[in-house]
């Protein structure tokens, strides 16, 4: 019986992940996760040897599993689709690579969420108000700001001349899916991430910063939805098992009388 | 008839059925899981003793489904990968691979993958290509061939948990052209559930059917013996 609710378990699981997924079908730099379940310890059941006569037989013993578990929820970091906005300040990366910000407890943020404002101090900021690192100032009497492929940040003042105001940093991670999702589209660093590198656009195997879009999510609805179907499906199929269990126990008990 | 008798066989009987029942719960809850392989129990009749319960591996491959990630990988042929798992060498068919913060390759649970030397395979940072041959590249430069092994016997395959299989005493390394990986992809789970559904209410059915069984010949014992008291008395 608890076999059985083991495959209920994971399936429930399953929902939450995919819903999960599903809700930020329109989430900025958003990357999909998915359950991954492993098999059980197995348990030796004992064979069955008779021994009376001169020709002792026996039969082997069986391996008896015990469900199912979830292994790990892994984030699929492919990349997602490049939507235009055309707002001057909004970023995606096309490639491997964060944006780093300041969180207000001192430590880094990485964050593939490139809709950046500029605050009234006239630093580059997320939409969250965490400046982003390292710091790029946009004077007041700015008409325009330019951000390269590679992360150079200029500006066309009023009088007209270009003015090189900054150079965006982008941080690398070997083990980008163990990072730890602190919401708001932030990523903190953990041991199974490994220490950051950092670098520059199109240098180094990092990807190039696109402006003037950001980067959808890369859930898929349909596949969401096929998801969800089969699991649910499982789902009941294993709460069918949990009956039958149970209704076997009864007759067993019945012998009884 | 030994002293185990008819009550000897029926419970015999009703384990046999238990036990099958066992294994369809269990190959339902892994209908989910990557590469599981389903059970199948069927009996033995041991002579004087009763039906027994053997079990098998239904070794079918399962359906390859992609998954757009990199570090997921199936087999469309015979094969398994072999990793160092705490008890020894271990058989995985495929999965979700996942590199460590020290670059090495392994899987979801941090068991190393093991290549064609028997070493673990530490990757630079880059795209991770892996070749159907097993070939893993990075950035287009070969790092190390993943070493794919068979059981010289696929019955003597134990199971262990956790996706891993024990290998047996008997087992040979694939040649580079004959191993078939796919990355990007995962076996799903050979467990059909439709037919599984099946099986569990025939189980059902067999179990309700050995305890009625069961029940007349107690009624049937009950009556000779109230009968027979009546004519002895």
């Amino acid at each position: 019986m608890r076999t059985a609710a083991t495959g209920m378990q994971a399936q429930q699981t399953r929902v939450e992940v995919i819903s999960n997924n599903l809700a930020n079908v329109n989430t900025t730099g958003f990357k999909r996760s998915q359950a991954h379940f492993e098999d059980l310890l197995y348990q030796s059941a004992q064979g069955v040897t008779r021994v009376d006569g001169a020709d002792a037989q026996t039969v082997e013993g069986i391996q008896i599993g015990r469900g199912t578990r979830l292994a790990a929820v892994q984030r699929v970091g492919i990349q997602g689709p490049l939507e235009q906005t055309g707002r001057p300040l909004d970023l995606a990366i096309e490639g491997d690579g964060f944006f780093q910000v300041q969180l207000p407890n001192g430590s880094m943020g990485y964050t593939r969420d490139g809709s950046f404002t500029i605050s009234d101090q006239g630093t580059m900021v997320t939409h969250g108000g965490y400046t982003v690192v390292p710091g790029v100032t946009v004077p007041d009497d700015a008409v325009q700001v330019t951000v390269g492929r590679t992360g150079v940040v200029s500006v066309v003042a009023a009088g007209g001349e270009t003015i090189e105001v900054g150079r965006i940093e982008m941080a690398r991670f070997t083990n980008a899916p163990g990072l730890q999702a602190m919401g708001e589209n932030i990523f903190t660093e953990t041991a199974a991430s490994g220490q950051p590198r950092v670098g520059y656009g199109q240098e180094d195997g990092f990807g190039r910063i696109v402006q003037g879009s950001l980067e959808g999510s890369n859930v898929e609805i349909v596949r969401e939805m096929v998801d969800l179907i089969t699991a649910m499906r499982a789902y009941e199929i294993n709460s069918k098992a949990v009956q039958s269990a149970e209704q076997m126990a009864e007759v067993a008990n019945s012998l009884i009388r | 008839m030994g002293p185990e008798g008819v009550g000897g066989r029926t419970l015999h009987a009703l384990r046999y059925w238990e036990r099958r029942q066992e294994a369809v719960a269990n190959n339902l809850a892994n209908v989910s899981t990557p590469g599981f392989k389903g059970e199948r129990v069927f009996a033995e009749l041991l002579e004087g003793v009763g039906p027994v319960a053997r079990g098998h591996t239904d070794t079918r491959a399962g359906t390859l489904s992609p998954t757009g990630r990199p570090l997921d990988v199936a087999f469309e042929a015979d094969g398994f990968l072999v990793v160092d798992a705490p008890g020894g060498d271990r058989f995985i068919r495929g999965g979700s691979l996942r590199i460590d913060e020290a670059g090495t390759l392994v899987t979801l649970d941090g068991h190393p993958l093991l290549d064609e030397r028997r070493e673990p395979v530490v990757l630079p940072e880059g795209n991770v290509e892996i070749a159907e041959d097993g070939q893993v590249s990075v950035n287009g430069s070969r790092i190390a061939r993943l070493r794919v092994e068979v059981a010289g016997d696929p019955g003597e395959l134990r199971r262990e948990g956790a996706n891993l299989w024990i290998p047996p005493g008997s087992r040979e390394v694939v040649r580079p052209e004959a191993v078939r990986l796919r990355q990007g992809h995962l076996e799903e789970s050979n467990v059909d559930p439709v037919s599984a559904m099946v099986e569990m209410l025939e189980i059902q059915r067999a179990y309700g059917a050995i305890q009625r069984s069961v029940q007349v010949g107690d009624q049937v014992m009950q009556t000779i013996s109230t009968e027979l008291g009546r004519v002895g008395g």
